[in-house]
């Protein structure tokens, strides 16, 4: 019985610890902006759509005056949203399968600064580059900025600046005049299929002209709030005639893309602990148990010779040898656990050196709780074997 | 009531084959008073067991009552035991958590009797054996002779045709021991058909006759008169 | 008899409470770990409309062809939604029940001048859908299907819109401003939460009803973008118009069904007009279509989200631990007993009598463990809900269906958990044990 305990726990634990470990890693993974700075608008207007492109830039401006605002810009989707929209990169026009997927931020010339992106090669947007886009249609750009992640996929030898790529639906030819070290996808609570495309991201230079979109603003270090306040009165004084959804800061919406993560790597963590605790409470009472059961027989040995420290050697390795069993047998346990999970519920494949740390942790935890146990063994006076039980 | 013709049961290790009982043959009538007696080793706590169906034997012919109990499944050999024999052992075993009704109930709830039939009968058999104000105690708190007797109650309150003794006075002191026996004794005057197992002597000449087993075979004394002088065992 | 070892087995555990609280607490872990995650299951893989389950159906057609290769992760590779061409095709040929719906957002400018316009979420559909969803309402009632046709301006809204736009009165025949447009309400919603959506399970699964219900054919004609999910391959084209003709599906479209007949007859129908598509051109491959009812619709969308599964799986692994420690505990009694056993077998018990008098003594262990489970599971539900974001949040509450089933699964685990001990009781020879008094 004591086997079977181990062999489950080793094989929840190296799960466990794998998966709680990935999902917080991924919470902290960073997105690559300036988060303590950077806080999202969401606008809705309540006009006729004819209005809005001079509303929207009428908005922009009257941000970017701002003292405390460093930068701002209109877009479709922000890092850390879980919301967005993303497409089928290709290196070829018409390519049947995409070389990979990306996601793709909207953005004018004063995105880079306002995120707060880091350019590597090349260049930024310029301002007659920026496009325009009503709600749908897609005229596709000449030019994109793409993330280092992204470049090195498409063109793994390097010099992606100046290449093409293209985009699912057009035939027109997009280049790469800038790439970015760094900027996450908006997508981070999902599986391993996000996981594969976490930084590939394209800034498109199209300016939204919606109903509906978000000022991504930038304000100066050390007055976010300050700047939220006066960025949101500015809005309304211009006009009335619109909806401010939220005003939520990007560190805010850091923990709330994450909250799921968290909380998963939160109960696993959770639970393997209650159970290390039962395991070992287990081994604890199951060994007391034998010890209670032999009694004449340890008696017997310490009459014939055993030390102390030879009856407890003798449990600590008879522990030894079942977790021994048990912990391989947990081990097996643990992969086949993991293949389940990995085919039928988007889990990654079990690294080995979780299979190793997990089944050499129930170890030690057998040698400890066994101690116990094996101390009461030992004193167990060697007159019981002239006495009698 | 109780006959054994031949009976052997033996014990079988890897190597070994042990008899505890070799062609063993006895028969206690209705209403008799036997007492079984030999040197400790001798096999008169297998008999016991034998004949109480908690073993099953080797060899030989074992009735009961009438009925032929060999090849009985352990259900029927249980129902046969519940409803036919009582027991009374040395160490009482009366379960502790269980109050003294409650101790006796426990065949009576095996029997398959109705509430008020039980009630009856651990009324009845507690007046018989003397502790009817005992009823609600549990045995930590009675004396090591009044426990028997409760035993003693729990064994009769079935109406059992034949009672089993072993040892009965084992863990008792003179006194108690002696309270014990003059029950058993009334038991058998009043009809019962007992047979006592015991190594003392003294309590094996209290039985109408006595069997005594050597090594796993009768050596049967009968109701020759006594070769043992009562006044020298009082020394 | 069995009053008689419920008795016994409340007097044996009180006999010894450490061992009989370490066995309770054990189970009581448990089962709390994984009813917390049963619940929260449960909630999330129910059907929300059972009587209705075989009556109502999705149809699929791929549009895409099999050059497309950006293919939803389900298990054929059918779009799950429709795009505009197919659904209004769909709408004019049946005559029976069906909706066509997608959710887009307005502002909604409040009759008090004091307030600020705020955002509200819309449905955009068909008058159908209110009575194929048995959708209840407070005050009055859908409207009709001359609306559809006629494009109209009005909308059913929901209790809490209600609430806070006219004061929760009976605000039918009042008028409702909408993206700068007046509206007429039909109809007020009383609650209406199916977990999960079933009805839209592309985006916000378990989430409420939008706040505003008003026709498909109005909303296409004020050109309402799209607030859903949303797959385009290909050529989308340019503007409103562009967006229509394309291939982009972000239509979610359910028609009942009453009977078999009807069912193989509209199956027939996707089938001859996915032919027909292919015949004028605008497809190039062999049709390719699927109906599935709502039933088959969730489990085909795999509602329950991986991490469920996975918590599932580490708390009943958890729970089959605590039940091997639980059945250590139990074997670790029944030998302590062994005397006890022998007596009552020794008194005419017969192996079955043993054995259920051992089985109820787990079965009451069970009871016991399944409310310090109950208390677990609920403190693990208020863990849950503080830890994980809002949609778990309405998952994670126990109802009375959840109670039931944790003692059940108490009071058979402990059973489980006490076959082995129970087995080795019955085997206990009466003689042996008497002997070595």
């Amino acid at each position: 019985m004591i086997a079977v305990q181990m062999a489950v726990t080793v094989a929840i634990l190296c799960n466990c610890l794998f998966i709680s470990q990935q999902r917080l890693v991924r919470s902290h993974s960073p997105s690559g902006t300036d988060e303590p700075n950077i806080f999202v608008i969401a606008n809705q207007w309540v006009v006729e759509p004819g209005d809005l492109p001079s509303r929207v830039t009428e908005d922009l401006v009257a941000l970017r005056s701002l003292t405390e605002v460093v930068d701002a810009y209109a877009t479709n989707s922000y890092p850390l949203s879980n919301s967005g929209t993303n497409d089928g990169i290709s290196l070829q026009p018409n390519q049947k399968h995409s070389t990979t997927t990306a996601a793709l931020y909207y953005g004018d010339e004063h995105a880079l600064h306002t995120l707060g992106l880091t350019l590597v090669a090349g260049r930024n947007f310029n301002a007659d580059e920026i496009i325009d886009q009503g709600e749908n249609g897609q005229p596709q750009p000449a030019g994109v900025i793409v993330t280092r992640t992204l470049a090195d996929k498409l063109y793994p030898r390097g010099n992606a600046l100046g290449r093409t790529l293209f985009m699912t639906s057009e035939s027109a030819t997009t280049r790469i005049v800038g790439i970015v070290e760094r900027l996450q996808i908006p997508w981070v609570g999902g599986g391993p299929s996000f996981d594969a495309i976490l930084d590939n991201s394209v800034l498109v230079p199209y300016r939204p002209i919606w109903q509906s979109s978000y000022y991504v603003v930038r304000a100066r270090s050390g007055q976010l709030p300050a700047t939220m306040k006066a960025a949101q009165k500015q809005l309304t004084d211009i006009s009335r005639e619109r909806v401010i959804e939220k005003v939520q800061p990007l560190l805010d919406a850091r923990i709330e893309a994450h909250r799921n993560n968290r909380g998963f790597a939160v109960f696993l963590s959770v639970v393997c602990a209650v159970l290390l605790v039962v395991t070992a409470f287990g081994i604890v009472g199951l060994t007391s148990y034998w010890v209670a059961q032999r009694r004449r027989q340890i008696g017997i040995r310490r009459a014939l010779g055993a030390t102390r420290s030879g009856i407890v050697r003798y449990f600590q390795t008879e522990n030894l040898l079942i977790a021994a069993a048990a912990a391989a047998t947990g081990a097996a346990l643990a992969n086949a656990l993991n293949l389940l999970m990995v085919g039928s519920f988007e889990m990654a494949r079990l690294p080995i050196g979780y299979t190793v740390a997990g089944a050499v942790a129930v170890l030690l935890l057998g040698q400890l709780a066994t101690l116990w146990p094996a101390l009461r063994a030992a004193s167990i006076p060697p007159a019981i074997a002239a006495r009698g039980a | 009531m109780l006959k054994m013709t031949h009976l052997s049961k033996a014990y079988r290790t890897e190597v070994v084959e042990t008899y505890a009982l070799r062609d063993f043959s006895i028969h206690v009538r209705e209403g008799e008073f036997v007492a079984v007696t030999g040197p400790s080793g001798s096999g008169k706590t297998t008999f016991l067991t034998i004949a109480g169906l908690l073993e099953e034997f080797s060899g030989g012919e074992y009735q009961l009552d009438g009925a032929n109990v060999r090849g009985l499944n352990d259900n029927q050999r249980s129902r046969l035991r519940n409803e036919k024999i009582g027991f009374i052992f040395q160490a009482f075993n009366l379960i502790s958590d269980l109050n003294v009704q409650d101790n006796i109930d426990v065949p009576l709830r095996y029997r398959g009797f109705n509430g008020a039939e039980r009630r009856r009968r651990i009324q009845e058999s507690l007046e018989r054996v003397g502790l009817s104000a005992r009823m609600r105690h549990y045995p930590a708190e009675l004396s090591g002779g009044q426990q028997q007797r409760v035993a003693i109650a729990r064994a009769l309150a079935g109406t059992p045709r034949l009672l089993l003794a072993d040892e009965p006075t084992g863990n008792l002191d003179t006194q108690m021991a002696r309270g014990v026996m003059e029950l058993i004794e009334e038991l058998h005057r009043d009809g019962a058909t007992i047979v006592m197992v015991t190594h003392d002597p003294e309590l094996a000449v209290r039985a109408q006759r006595e069997v005594h087993i050597v090594d796993g075979q009768v050596v049967d004394l009968g109701a020759q008169p006594r070769l043992v002088d009562r006044a020298q065992l009082h020394l | 008899m069995f009053n008689y070892y419920f008795r016994l087995a409340l007097r044996s555990l009180r006999r010894n409470v450490v061992l009989t609280v370490l066995m309770v607490a054990v189970i009581g872990a448990g089962i709390g770990a994984s009813m917390t995650v049963l619940t929260i299951y449960r909630a999330m893989d129910g059907d929300p409309i059972p009587q209705k389950s075989d009556r109502l159906f999705v149809p699929q057609i791929d549009n895409w062809g099999p050059d497309m290769e950006e293919r939803p992760a389900n298990s054929d590779g059918l779009p799950e939604q429709l795009s505009y061409t197919d659904a209004s095709a769909l709408i004019a040929a049946h005559t029976g029940r069906q909706t066509a719906m997608y959710s887009t957002v307005s502002a909604l400018t409040p009759p008090n001048p004091q307030l600020l316009p705020f955002t509200v979420h819309v449905r955009a559909t068909y008058a159908d859908f209110f009575a194929m969803f048995q959708v209840p309402f407070k005050y009055g009632g859908p409207w009709n299907t001359t609306d559809d046709h006629s494009h109209s301006a009005v909308a059913v809204i929901t209790r809490e819109l209600n609430d806070k736009v006219f004061g929760g009165v009976n605000s039918v025949g009042r008028t409702l401003r909408l993206g700068g447009d007046d509206y007429r309400v039909s109809g007020v919603l009383d609650d209406w939460k199916p977990t999960p959506r079933f009805f839209d399970l592309a985006d916000n699964r378990f989430g409420k009803t939008e706040d505003v219900l008003l026709p498909f054919t109005r909303a296409i004609d004020k050109q309402m973008t799209v607030w859903g999910n949303d797959f385009c391959n290909g050529d989308v084209g340019t503007g409103w118009a562009g967006y229509l003709r394309s291939n982009c599906v972000w239509i979610q479209f359910w028609v009942e069904l009453p009977n078999a007949s009807e069912v193989a007859s509209y199956r027939a129908f996707l089938n001859s007009y996915a032919a027909e598509q292919r015949r004028n051109g605008r497809f190039h491959w062999a049709p390719r279509t699927q109906l599935r009812n709502e039933r088959q619709w969730l489990s085909y969308e795999q509602v329950v989200p991986p991490p469920v599964h996975v918590m599932a799986i580490v708390s009943f692994s958890f729970l089959f631990v605590c039940l091997v420690n639980a059945m250590g505990l139990m074997l670790a009694k029944m030998l302590g007993r062994a005397a006890d056993i022998g007596v009552r077998r020794a008194l005419g018990a017969t192996r079955r009598a043993i054995l259920a008098q051992c089985l109820i003594e787990a079965g009451v262990i069970g009871i016991a463990g399944g409310l310090v489970g109950l208390l677990l599971t609920g403190l693990g539900l208020i863990g849950v809900r503080s830890l994980f974001t809002q949609q778990f949040i309405d998952l994670a509450h126990l109802d009375l269906s959840d109670l039931g089933i944790c003692m059940l699964l108490a009071v058979v685990s402990a059973i489980i958990a006490g076959l082995y001990p129970t087995w080795r009781a019955t085997q206990m020879q009466p003689a042996l044990q008497l002997k070595a008094q």
